[in-house]
């Protein structure tokens, strides 16, 4: 298969784009913590699999190095560390959710559709053939907006983590697909940013862990008003 | 020469980070942050000097860039760092001298504080918007252990809110960023410079009005939930009321305002290039919001932490508000609003550090006769109160008044209106909760006399700017705000 | 005497095939999962020595059961005969595509669900009725799942029409890759597990009260009846399967009625439906059955799945 060739890059973008969502859909049907990180480990990893297509189709070599960060801290660094964490605390059911896992799996379908208007309303603009795979920009921004309905409705601190990281990766989609991604400076300092909140939020966990003996954030009420 | 300033205000924090996480010791530590922000508050000063003559300074390759509005902000963020790390010596010998602190803790204290520093010189120096966001995720990781500091379970849970909300706030802003970029993709000639401040402005007028506008919503609510603006504020109390005192100051005095100025840069883009009133009714609504809520919750305040909390979201609602007015006074009233509610926050929150290591609680039920125990640091607390809520003849009433005279000028009626009530019924709170802890007869348990002696004089400076800044605004510092208000007005 | 055989013969043929090769797909099955499990397991031949057996003894019928009983093991086993002449497997067009489309497919397997279930009730035992009762509530949240994943195929292919799809997907290769398209498929992989009563929803072999669906429905059975229901449930397996594999990536099939093809179709029918049916194995060695109540969020995975494959054909596009 001729990787150069325009028309397979497309088409193999578009499959993992669709993987990517579909690992999205998958942790919000899931309800133990380490299949979470797993999906997430799978998830940075078809986005850096589609950085590398993006890279190979269309001869943007400057999103090199971020597709190979992506996999190396996002799809092996960061599930390394939050394994670890899980290890520690052994905690590993999400069993408290504020939505049923029926109802939430159809609220991100209708997710999807609020993405994708949202999407074709930016793509709209005068310069909308900017890129190729702009196509992916609805994608994404699914992505994000799943990642932050999985904030509001999971209560472990972990699952918060990979709410967070999820919407990360909508936003990193986001640039690829519609600017080709951020310089490559901008992008090295974005990860560095979010590998070190990665290790601070998994020192959180240990220490909420501790002081009070459960990973829910429900525990943590004590400052209202 | 600009390459010597950028290189001074970027190097001695990195310099002070690498030296403190080096020596141990408590005295060099103090030595070296001292120094750190000493020599960067000297070096804002020469860059406000530079600056008012070159109008902009940039570096050679594009990477930084400084004008009249980023050098005003850089000294007052630099000054209110000097003057805490003045106060953090003396706070943290006296709680090191209880047991509160180990002697790591205060390392890593000192250390976190330089990263602090570094990160919003970072923000405030960067011609890059994508560097403008790495440093304002930095800045949030850099205060996540200073707001975890006591390692109590409350503050942890501050820290955990903090952390949470303010990344997603911040990721929201990364894809508000990326909109800009693709917006500008195809005008500006090099794409390496697409996210440039500078190339941005020069070709504001051919960027695509309505993904700006997209933009500029996410854009809103990331640097928003930084600045703690609500509906985004919530991370706010928790974290001013858990984090040491000093730290709170900084937090108030200097977060809050980088945060209002990555806000500022992208108001002036999207008012340049969309032009309209989309951004400003943004503003006012936003401005009106925050101060609105945070009323309620000041009546019904326990604790004088986070009382000032959110004062502090209502003061940064007050300054959005005032750039929502969009009018050159407006705008001088806002820069004008901004010092003072620096000063007048990092001079609350000290005095409030002086109470709690007096009273060992923040909470104001358990504070009462502060007079009696305390008479200095209850004088700042009551005076300080009263220049806060806008009192004459303190600096925050003038700005508060022009911003006000602002809006009816500008026919903005009823949120002036609106705005009044609130301040007035914001000062009824204030007054009520603050008597009760100043007057009255102190309890059994509490040793009379300052707590801190050596850091009243602080207090007393930063009195006396407010007191200041109420009667006649120096010429330079007039001069300083009317070319931030040129960059402004884009 | 040509004309004949050009009406008579292809769909002979069809029907031959699906009932000679039902029992085969089972006994793969079976295999596969005791080899799995480390077993030597029984011949893959063994479900035709089985319904041999069957076929040869004799009917015990509950006194208490009525005509119902009788007819719906003849109405089982027929309408499955009239899908299996419904669904792509050697050529196209399929002898019957004049009857109907994928429309009438579904619902003919509904019919023979319903008189399976009224049958179930009628001997009047408790565990028939538990039996339907779990039959029919799983049935209800799988419909909507099926239906989506079939339309969103029928979207991506512009017809409903079985030969019309597969004739589509022939022509432009490279649309079979479409995420939709796989999207699509995995939801339907989902959805026959539950239809055809497989492990994370239903245990074929098992008998226990507790957990027994289809198994417990069937229970009054025996004889020729129960040799009738069971090949036809096979036959829905394989059929389930062959609509997989040729609604989806139908490589190979004949287009002619030239032997050349028709051996080169029989060939990839078979291989593409082995493969499936191995997969099918493999799944239900390695899941554990869900609780009953977990079921619905199952299916509900395979609805978003198709949801999600719809959504996706709008946005990306085919």
């Amino acid at each position: 298969m001729d990787l150069t060739n325009i028309q397979t890059a497309e088409l193999l973008i578009d499959i993992f784009a669709a993987a990517i969502l579909v690992t999205a859909f998958l942790i919000v049907s899931s309800r133990s913590l380490v299949f979470y990180i797993r999906l997430f480990a799978l998830q940075s990893f078809f986005l850096g699999v589609v950085a590398l297509l993006v890279v190979l189709g269309y001869g943007e070599t400057h999103i090199l190095i971020a597709a190979v960060l992506t996999i190396a801290i996002k799809a092996i660094a960061i599930p390394v560390v939050l394994t670890r964490v899980i290890e520690r605390i052994h905690v590993q059911k999400e069993i408290r959710f504020s939505i049923s896992i029926t109802a939430s799996l159809l609220l991100c379908g209708g997710i999807v559709i609020l993405a994708d208007s949202v999407a074709q309303s930016i793509l709209r603009s005068p310069h909308a053939d900017a890129t190729a795979v702009s196509r992916v920009l609805s994608v994404s921004i699914a992505m994000m907006l799943i990642g932050l309905f999985i904030m509001m409705t999971r209560r472990k601190a972990l699952t918060q983590i990979v709410g967070l990281l999820t919407m990360e990766n909508g936003v990193f989609l986001s640039g690829l697909s519609i600017t080709y991604g951020m310089p490559l400076i901008v992008e090295i300092g974005i990860f560095f940013d979010i590998l070190v909140a990665v290790l601070i939020l998994g020192v959180f966990v240990f220490r909420i862990n501790k002081t009070f003996e459960s990973i829910s954030i429900d525990s943590l009420r004590s400052l209202r008003h | 020469m600009s390459t010597i300033i950028f290189g001074l205000l970027l190097g001695l924090p990195v310099v002070g980070t690498i030296l403190c996480a080096v020596f141990h010791h408590r005295k060099v530590l103090e030595a070296v942050t001292l120094t750190s922000t000493g020599l960067t508050f000297l070096s804002a000063l020469w860059l406000v000097s530079t600056v008012m003559q070159v109008t902009v300074l940039s570096s050679e390759e594009g990477w930084w860039y400084a004008d009249g509005l980023s050098a005003y902000i850089i000294v007052i963020v630099s000054g209110s760092a000097l003057i805490v790390a003045l106060y953090s010596t003396g706070y943290l010998r006296r709680q090191i001298r209880d047991g509160n602190v180990t002697t790591r803790q205060l390392w890593l204290y000192y250390l976190l504080l330089n990263v602090f520093l570094f990160t919003m010189m970072l923000v405030l120096l960067s011609n890059n918007l994508g560097f403008l966001w790495i440093g304002s995720e930095a800045t949030t990781l850099a205060t996540a252990f200073l707001v975890a500091f006591y390692e109590r379970e409350r503050s942890i849970e501050a820290a955990w809110k903090y952390v949470i909300i303010c990344s997603v706030g911040i990721a929201l802003a990364l894809f508000g960023i990326i909109l800009t970029y693709y917006s500008a993709l195809d005008v500006v000639p090099s794409s390496g410079s697409a996210l440039n401040w500078s190339s941005l402005m020069l070709v504001a007028k051919d960027l695509d009005p309505a993904v700006l506008k997209l933009a500029f919503v996410f854009v809103l609510v990331g640097f928003g939930t930084k600045a703690g603006l609500a509906p985004m504020h919530t991370w706010k109390p928790d974290a001013y009321g858990e984090a040491p005192a000093p730290i709170s100051a900084l937090m108030a005095a200097g977060l809050v305002n980088v945060a209002l100025y990555s806000l500022m840069r992208f108001y002036i883009l999207v008012n340049t290039a969309a032009g309209g009133s989309f951004a400003s009714t943004l503003f006012i609504v936003f401005g009106l919001v925050s101060m609105g809520v945070a009323l309620p919750f000041i009546l019904i305040q326990k604790d004088f932490k986070r009382l000032l909390a959110y004062s502090s979201v209502e003061h940064v609602g007050i300054i959005v508000f005032a750039l929502g007015i969009g009018t050159p006074l407006a705008y001088f009233g806002a820069l004008l609003h901004l010092l003072n509610n620096a000063i007048a926050k990092t001079l609350l929150f000290l005095t409030a550090g002086n109470v709690r290591l007096a009273y060992k609680s923040k909470f104001m039920l358990k504070v009462t006769g502060a007079i009696k125990v305390m008479p200095v640091s209850a004088t700042f607390l009551i005076v300080g109160v009263f220049a806060i809520t806008g009192w004459p003849p303190f600096g925050v009433f003038i700005s508060e008044f022009t911003i006000m005279s602002a809006a009816f000028s500008e026919g903005y009626a009823v949120p002036a209106v609106l705005f009044i009530g609130i301040v007035a019924a914001i000062f009824v709170g204030f007054i009520y909760y603050t008597a009760r802890m100043v007057f009255g007869e102190p309890s059994r348990s509490v040793k009379a006399g300052e707590a801190d002696a050596s850091t009243l004089w602080l207090l007393g400076v930063l009195l006396a700017g407010l007191l200041l800044l109420g009667i006649y605004i120096p010429s330079p510092l007039q001069q300083c705000i009317q070319s931030a208000v040129h960059v402004l007005k884009g | 005497m040509n004309a004949m055989l050009t009406v008579i013969l292809p769909p002979l043929l069809q029907l031959l095939l699906v009932l000679a090769f039902a029992p085969l797909i089972t006994g793969i099955i079976r295999k596969t999962k005791a080899r799995l499990q480390r077993r030597r397991g029984a011949s893959v031949v063994q479900p035709y020595f089985d319904l041999a057996k069957l076929l040869k003894k004799e009917v015990v019928v509950s006194p208490v059961a009525s005509w119902l009983f009788h007819a719906t093991p003849y109405i089982v086993f027929s309408s499955t005969l009239v899908i299996a002449l419904l669904v792509p497997t050697l050529v196209t067009p399929v002898p019957l595509h004049w009857i109907g489309d994928i429309i009438t497919v579904i619902y003919l397997f509904a019919l023979g669900r319903f008189f399976l279930a009224l049958a179930g009730l009628d001997t009047g035992s408790a565990f028939g009725g538990l039996g339907s009762s779990r039959e029919m509530s799983i049935a209800s949240i799988i419909e909507p799942a099926m239906m989506l994943a079939i339309f969103t195929a029928a979207v991506t292919a512009g017809s409903t029409n079985l030969s019309i799809i597969v004739d589509r997907l022939s022509s432009t290769p490279a649309s079979m890759l479409n995420p939709a398209h796989l999207l699509a498929f995995a939801g339907l992989f989902i959805v026959t597990l539950a239809e055809t009563g497989r492990v994370p929803v239903d245990n074929p072999a098992t008998h226990l009260e507790l957990t027994m669906i289809h198994e417990a429905m069937i229970l009054e059975y025996s004889g020729r009846y129960l040799a009738f229901i069971e090949w036809a449930s096979q036959m829905k397996l394989l059929l389930f399967l062959a609509l997989m594999s040729n609604m989806f990536f139908p490589l190979g099939m004949a287009t002619t009625w030239s032997p050349g093809a028709l051996v080169l179709g029989c060939v990839a029918f078979v291989l593409k439906v082995t493969g499936l049916a191995i997969v099918v194995a493999v799944v239900e060695s390695t899941n554990a059955k869900l609780r009953l109540f977990r079921v619905p969020e199952l299916l509900m995975v395979a609805f978003i799945l198709s949801l999600l494959a719809l959504i996706l054909y709008f946005i990306i596009g085919a």
